[in-house]
């Protein structure tokens, strides 16, 4: 599913963010990344969007290789790999209905076909109530669930989830990951980075402890270390 | 359909955003409409009032009444063969007589009473020139001719210098006129291309977090410029509607004037019978100015 083969990514001024990183990640894994500040994950995550590209090495995801796909074609890409950040990249002006139908909107699917597809995810995520808030008006793990469901409207293979607790309370963050758990029981792969021990500890997934670049750590069922 | 209409939404939404800035922009638009659209009126004004006067202005060979028809007939091919001339008409004396009766009210009197008297309205020649420059010279050369003893007088001699004055003076206005009018055309178009481009600027730079999500959820790279695109044009299209809102109502006002003092009638039906033509000019200004800034901003600024 995901496949990254000896990938470097080293910036002009020789700062190297990721050297020889090899990863397999199958179909309906649930993966946590983690790693201290700078290790790279995030620029593991910009990879797999295509918003930047590697120095060295091959990154093929489903049946789409990464240094072969038009550029044309990159939107249709990221249309099929949701993403969630942990500043939510809600629009202030924008409604939580609005915000999700705007993901559809882009990608030039029928209004009546909004109508029906965004109801239904707003009650996946269990945001019915809040509808027709805007951001503001929402507490910080309402912000994320319109956020993932915003990712998820356009049944995305992978869900990309890039320290989504990072501005969450305890019980906010919990809410968020059962949610990426239901998700990936519904059959989509779920990436996760977090700073969280204790919530990578009570997942009992695969981890993937990133340092300085590399791969350090590749748990089937892994832990929160450093 | 439903990707077009919604970047169309999407780009008129965004005037609203920026309401002074958008006020700006539409205004400089309005602006630089105006101008073009005066100096294109100015410039049609001269040609056509340049036209007119030089076609007012040809030479009048007044021939005595003992002249025969051969003399006659052999002046005016003379005066055909020489260069500059482009055409050479006879007006007899009746033909004269029947110009001044149906010149006007007045010059009905005049024709009765001369008739009474016998006719007193000498023969003539009407000669067109090619160059209008060259009459004074076209004036001596026909004078020395061998056939010219019929001659008894010409226009050209008996001229009102001082009529000949004001239409040159008209001329040189208008031409001043019009070339300042390029200028400033030239200037405020310009001067709206940077305004237009800076305000596309201001609104990539405000909506720069639109644009990342928009990015990040897929959007095509037109569904993302398209919009900015549409709200230049719009600037262009009110632009164009302010203007024509502004010119009919000041045309209705100052046509009058401009008939009677200046005789800008024919360059004022011109615009009249030209109107789409006019108003198509006027959108195809705003829309061209709309359309090229925003799209050198997009190119600049918007990195997709």
């Amino acid at each position: 599913m995901i496949l990254l083969d000896r990938v470097s990514v080293m910036y002009a001024n020789k700062t190297v963010a990721l050297s020889g990183v090899s990863l397999h990640i199958n179909p309906k894994e649930f993966v946590t990344i983690v790693g201290s500040s700078g290790a790279g994950k995030s620029t593991l995550i910009r990879l797999l969007i295509k918003e930047e590209v590697p120095t060295s090495g091959k990154i093929i995801v489903g049946s789409i290789d990464y240094d072969t796909i038009d550029k044309a074609n990159i939107p249709h890409l990221r249309r099929r790999i949701g993403v969630v950040f942990q500043d939510f990249k809600l629009l202030p002006n924008l409604t939580v209905y609005e915000n999700v139908a705007f993901a559809l909107e882009v990608s030039g699917v029928k209004s009546k076909e909004i109508k029906r597809a965004v109801p239904k995810i707003l009650q996946l995520v269990g945001l019915s109530e809040k509808m027709h808030n805007y951001p503001s008006e929402l507490s910080g793990g309402e912000k994320q669930r319109t956020a993932i469901a915003r990712a998820l409207v356009r049944n995305p293979k992978i869900l990309i989830a890039d320290e989504p607790t990072g501005n969450l309370d305890p019980k906010n963050s919990w809410d968020i990951i059962e949610l990426l758990l239901k998700i990936n029981r519904f059959g989509t792969t779920v990436l996760l980075t977090t700073h969280n021990k204790e919530i990578v500890d009570a997942l009992k997934k695969r981890v993937i402890t990133i340092n300085r670049g590399r791969v350090v750590k590749d748990e089937k069922v892994g832990k929160y270390s450093l | 359909m439903t990707t077009f209409l919604r970047i169309w939404r999407t780009g008129f939404k965004n005037i609203f955003r920026n309401a002074w800035l958008s006020t700006a922009a539409t205004a400089i638009m309005v602006i630089t409409i105006l101008i073009m659209t005066f100096f294109a009126f100015s410039t049609i004004f001269v040609r056509t009032q340049l036209a007119q006067v030089r076609g007012k202005i040809d030479l009048s060979i007044f021939l005595s009444d003992d002249a025969t028809q051969k003399q006659i007939q052999d002046l005016q091919t003379k005066i055909n063969g020489i260069n500059n001339v482009s055409s050479v008409i006879f007006v007899s004396k009746g033909d004269a007589l029947k110009k001044l009766e149906n010149s006007s009210e007045e010059g009905k009197k005049l024709a009765k009473s001369a008739e009474d008297i016998g006719n007193p309205l000498p023969a003539s020649f009407e000669v067109k020139l090619v160059n209008i420059d060259s009459i004074g010279q076209i004036n001596s050369t026909i004078r020395s001719l061998e056939e010219a003893k019929i001659i008894t007088d010409t226009s050209f001699d008996n001229r009102d210098d001082n009529r000949r004055g004001v239409v040159e003076n008209v001329i040189s206005i208008s031409n001043s006129v019009s070339k300042i009018g390029l200028i400033l055309s030239v200037l405020f178009l310009i001067i709206a291309l940077l305004i237009i481009f800076n305000t596309i600027r201001m609104a990539i730079f405000t909506r720069r977090e639109e644009v990342e999500i928009m990015k990040l959820v897929g959007a095509t790279k037109w569904f993302v410029r398209g919009p900015f695109l549409v709200e230049g044009t719009l600037y262009g299209v009110f632009g164009a509607l302010i203007s024509l809102a502004i010119i009919i109502p000041f045309n209705r006002a100052v046509s009058p004037f401009l008939t009677s003092k200046l005789g800008a009638g024919p360059t004022l039906d011109y615009f009249a019978s030209h109107f789409f033509l006019l108003a198509g000019g006027m959108f195809a200004i705003g829309i061209f100015i709309g359309v090229v800034s925003s799209w050198l901003a997009l190119m600049r600024y918007l990195k997709i």
